[in-house]
């Protein structure tokens, strides 16, 4: 062949530039060309004419032929290949019944924790956001040093709204104390009334059912109730105008019904009653001081101010200034909370009680993303374990001309499917468990259907579920090779295996972290519940001197005595549970600069240390020998460190507390008089003048005679007020009520996470078993036992979790780790938990591959083996 | 009726067609033109008005014959649409329509 051929390296510049569909005719045409210039012309000119030509061909002066299409596909979404979709679907979920249960199972009770998971960080996260001007609402709280109080003077509001033209408006807020309210016959005490300013209902969006917003609260005589108060109260919403008695003292008026607080409200109140009422006899407000911090003040800042933090720390500068200015010389900063952080950032003393954590939330969002995430992997790997059985199916349809697009759609079409069979079960599972799920979470959390938002967003969980579940066996079934499929058996990649395996790994990490969570939230609570407080809380009931118990006094402390079963009994001001009160004006001998700490302070009697069991360290604790006593002092140890003494010469310096010069009598040893969130404070003791709380100590066993006792007492003493009483014990639990809640939530969703893994677990057991029964028949007949085919069945799935044990641990470390921080008192992360929950963890798995390969092996040879 | 848009070049490579009554392909097209009008055209235009006048329907092509020369490669053949000669015959007609209008003294210059 003595064909010319033209330059080697301008024909690979043509085959590699010119567009695919053309090249092989251009490529013979211009040889061609060639050959009959070279013919004619000779060499040079053909090369020249050649190169010519290349160029021209070349992009981006080439055009390009457009692909003809050979035939006309049908639409992808035609009805027929749909309805076609639907039945292999519905045909593989019928026939594959276990495999379907299995699938649907984990699915929906995935979808369900997460819906009941994000139903409560939904509400969570609404808190206050109701009120139609929240983002321009803030709460002035103060600090002073470490320490830090939602409370603010009862002067300031007037004062900064007069002075400062951000300020558009201020309200006012008490403390939420307890009231007898009586209607009639009905007489209840109301432990959640507010007094408030009288432009409450301007500031706050809180809807008024029945009444005047304007004037609701400017008449003093004047009340509003909620409306399920007034269905108690008066069995109808309609209660204007009606009169209710308040502490057997006043008669009030209601001037307007609220609706109910909603749940999603850092305020919760039953009754708000004018602060006109409360003026009439608070110094506080009668003085508007700018030295006492008793009241919650919230602020409506104008929008510009409100939008900008430089603004914000500008007024703040203002507000310090204009507090100078009236002569208050202690140090206190103040801080803006804006409303909406108040639930879930605050992490303030002297709050209204009831504040969630943003730690929690966030923790909760995450498991539930992990609990989906569990079951979203479960249908991963059940479907790409059982790929070979479609893999026949997909070889077919690709043969008869579908293409990938069409399969990858057809596999994400089927577990769309199935997430949405799962949606509808787990909206009824949701339906079952909320009533348990408010419960535990003492929320009123509810599932409307028919609220669009909601609506969306689980329609929103379902496709995504479908889709991220559904994506890996598209996308690996849709790439089978059709000669392949179709000419013999598929082995299952090693890539898939790998895969498959790293799934199940971060199935088992999850529930691994959950479970140790589970186990350190739990010992951390032990370790609260048994940390000693310094006193003994056991059998230690309290009677709040209410009603007339104040002022009989005397009285009451004689009838106490007299009975035996009361006789060891304490007048303190306020419960260790909520004690409130503190000053920074403490003077003691040796101070050099003016006081920065808060000194909380307690009013107890002589029997106090004796009945809580406390401990003197050094001096005396009061005495009724000693007549000087009311002007004496006693100090906690930590008081004694920040006051610069020792047990050796505290006792006998002098100790000005407020206006009262005194000398400090004793030291008593530390005791935990607040939520062991906060570490030790400091705390002085005064001689108690005036009441507050009966503390009685039972025996054991006689708590109920004792009580009976009581209320005799308050029947004779105090007719008017009903009996009330409580547990010291059981209050100091409460203080951990988030914690404990968190324990448990922890400890369902733990469990649940567990259970969705081994579904899965026991449907690839039970796959691999299937695939592997001619080689268990064979190993038997070979002579193997039964203990050595179930473990060689499930070797493999405990190296999975073992290697899960080892990225599970320090996950887990480093979380629980974390979360301990948040308290001043936290037990040790011992190895042993995470051990613990790794060996249970494994031990679950092991149980539920054992079913499957336990089966697998006690299977007759003969069967396994003839079936080919 | 639709109007159709032939091109000068496009219409010289489509009579070129026409005249090669299926022999037409990448390397006859070029000669062809070569011979008869004397322009040196570069390979890239004539393949490049073969694919547009496909796009156009004016021709119709499917791969044939390989031979030798070509290294074995199949060529492209090209054949005439009737949508091509008809449109051959529009331009054809309305030419002759035009000169017909032209007047006489105009013809006449030209000839000078």
């Amino acid at each position: 062949m003595n064909t010319p051929q033209p330059p080697q390296w301008a024909k690979t510049l043509l085959r590699w530039l010119h567009p695919e569909n053309t090249i092989e005719e251009v490529e013979g045409d211009l040889d061609e060309l060639y050959a009959y210039t070279y013919k004619r012309t000779g060499k040079r000119q053909a090369v020249l004419r050649y190169l010519l030509n290349v160029v021209t061909v070349l992009p981006p002066f080439v055009r390009r032929r457009g692909s003809k299409t050979k035939y006309n596909q049908p639409f992808s979404l035609s009805p027929d290949m749909l309805k076609n979709y639907f039945k292999i679907a519905w045909r593989n979920i019928v026939r594959q019944k276990a495999y379907s249960i299995l699938n649907i199972a984990g699915l929906s009770i995935g979808m369900a924790c997460s819906i009941l998971i994000l139903l409560w960080v939904q509400n969570e996260l609404s808190y206050d956001r109701f009120h139609t001007r929240a983002n321009q609402l803030f709460r002035l709280t103060c600090s002073a040093g470490d320490f830090k109080a939602a409370v603010s003077p009862a002067g300031m509001a007037r004062g900064l709204q007069a002075q400062l033209p951000q300020v558009k408006g201020g309200v006012r807020m008490s403390k939420p104390s307890p009231m007898l309210f009586e209607v009639g016959e009905k007489k209840v005490e109301e432990k959640r009334v507010f007094y408030a300013d009288s432009n409450f209902l301007e500031v706050f969006s809180f809807p008024l059912l029945a009444g005047n917003v304007a004037t609701a609260l400017s008449d003093p005589g004047a009340i509003l109730i909620t409306e399920e108060t007034a269905k108690k109260y008066y069995g109808t919403a309609d209660a204007v105008g009606k009169t209710v008695r308040i502490n057997n003292h006043d008669n009030f008026t209601i001037a307007g019904v609220l609706a109910n607080t909603p749940s999603n409200s850092h305020l919760q109140f039953d009754a708000i009653i004018p602060m006109k009422t409360m003026a009439s006899w608070n110094w506080d407000l009668k003085n508007d001081t700018w030295g006492n911090f008793n009241f919650y003040t919230y602020l409506e800042l104008d929008e510009k101010t409100a939008a900008s933090a430089p603004a914000q720390q500008k007024l703040l500068q203002q507000i310090g200034k204009m507090f100078k200015e009236h002569g208050e010389e202690i140090k206190i900063d103040f801080q803006l909370q804006p409303l909406t952080d108040i639930h879930l950032h605050s992490n303030l003393q002297i709050d209204v009680p009831g504040h969630g954590n943003i730690q929690y939330v966030n923790v909760f969002f995450i498991v539930a993303l992990f609990i989906l995430a569990v079951a979203c992997i479960n249908f991963m790997n059940l479907a790409t374990a059982r790929s070979e059985r479609r893999a026949k199916e997909v070889g077919l349809r690709k043969v008869v001309g579908a293409n990938r697009y069409q399969l990858v759609f057809q596999f994400l079409g089927e577990s769309l499917l199935f997430s949405f069979l799962s949606l509808v079960i787990a909206i009824g599972i949701v339906y079952l468990l909320l009533p348990v799920f408010t419960m535990l979470t003492e929320k009123t959390l509810a599932i409307h259907l028919l609220d669009g938002k909601l609506l969306m967003s689980l329609l929103g969980i379902a496709v995504l579920t479908g889709l991220v579940s559904g994506s890996y066996p598209a996308l690996f079934l849709s790439g089978f090779a059709p000669v392949k499929v179709l000419k013999g058996k598929m082995r299952v990649a090693g890539g898939n295996l790998l895969f498959r395996n790293a799934l199940v790994v971060t199935q088992f990490v999850v529930a691994i972290v959950l479970l140790v969570g589970t186990a350190v939230v739990y010992k951390q609570l032990d370790f609260i519940k048994k940390r000693n407080l310094g006193f003994d809380k056991s059998n230690l009931l309290y009677l709040p001197m209410t009603g007339e118990l104040g002022e009989k006094r005397q009285a009451l402390k004689a009838s106490l005595a007299q009975n035996p079963l009361t006789e060891n009994f304490t007048v303190i001001s306020d419960l260790p549970t909520k004690l409130e009160s503190g000053t920074v004006d403490v003077v003691w001998d040796g101070q050099t600069t003016r006081n920065q700490v808060v000194f909380p302070s307690l009013d107890v009697d002589e029997n106090f240390v004796k009945v809580f069991k406390s401990q003197v360290l050094a001096g005396r604790s009061f005495d009724k020998a000693f007549s000087g006593d009311s002007s004496n002092y006693m100090i906690n140890e930590k008081a004694m460190q920040i006051m610069g003494m020792n047990t050796n010469n505290a006792v006998g310096q002098p100790l000005t507390f407020g206006d009262t010069k005194g000398t400090i009598i004793g030291v008593v040893k530390d005791f935990h008089f607040k939520s062991l969130q906060y570490a030790m404070e400091p705390l002085i003791l005064r001689l108690n003048k005036w009441g507050g709380v009966v503390m009685v100590r039972t025996t054991a066993g006689n708590n109920e005679q004792t009580i009976k006792a009581l209320e005799k007492i308050n029947a004779r003493l105090n007719p008017a007020f009903p009996f009330t009483f409580g547990f010291l014990g059981k209050d100091l639990d409460n203080l951990y009520r988030s914690e404990q809640q968190m324990g448990s939530i922890f400890n369902l969703f733990a469990g649940l996470a567990i259970f969705i893994s081994c579904l899965g677990l026991y449907g690839l057991s039970a796959f691999m078993a299937e695939q592997r029964t001619k080689e268990i028949g064979v190993r038997k007949v070979l002579g193997a036992t039964v203990a050595g085919v179930v473990s060689l069945l499930s070797q493999d799935f405990m190296k999975l979790i073992l290697i899960a044990i080892v990225i599970a641990s320090p996950i887990a470390w480093y979380a629980m780790n974390k979360w301990l921080q948040g308290f001043a008192y936290q037990t040790t992360l011992e190895w042993w938990i995470i051990a613990l929950a790794a060996v249970l963890a494994a031990g679950i798995a092991l149980f539920t591959i054992s079913f499957q390969s336990i089966k697998a092996a006690l299977m007759n040879p003969v069967t396994s083996l003839r079936s080919e | 009726m639709r109007r159709t848009y032939l091109g000068e070049f496009e219409e010289l490579v489509l009579l070129m067609i026409a005249i090669l009554d299926g022999d037409a392909y990448g390397v006859t097209v070029s000669q062809e033109i070569e011979q008869h009008t004397g322009r040196v055209v570069t390979f890239g235009a004539v393949h490049n008005t073969l694919i547009r006048l496909e796009e156009k329907g004016f021709v119709t092509s499917e791969l044939g014959g390989a031979t030798t020369e070509r290294g074995g490669r199949r060529k492209r053949l090209f054949k005439m649409t009737n949508l091509g000669r008809s449109a051959l015959a529009d331009i054809q007609q309305l030419r002759n329509k035009l000169w017909k209008l032209m007047p006489d003294p105009t013809l006449k210059l030209s000839g000078i």
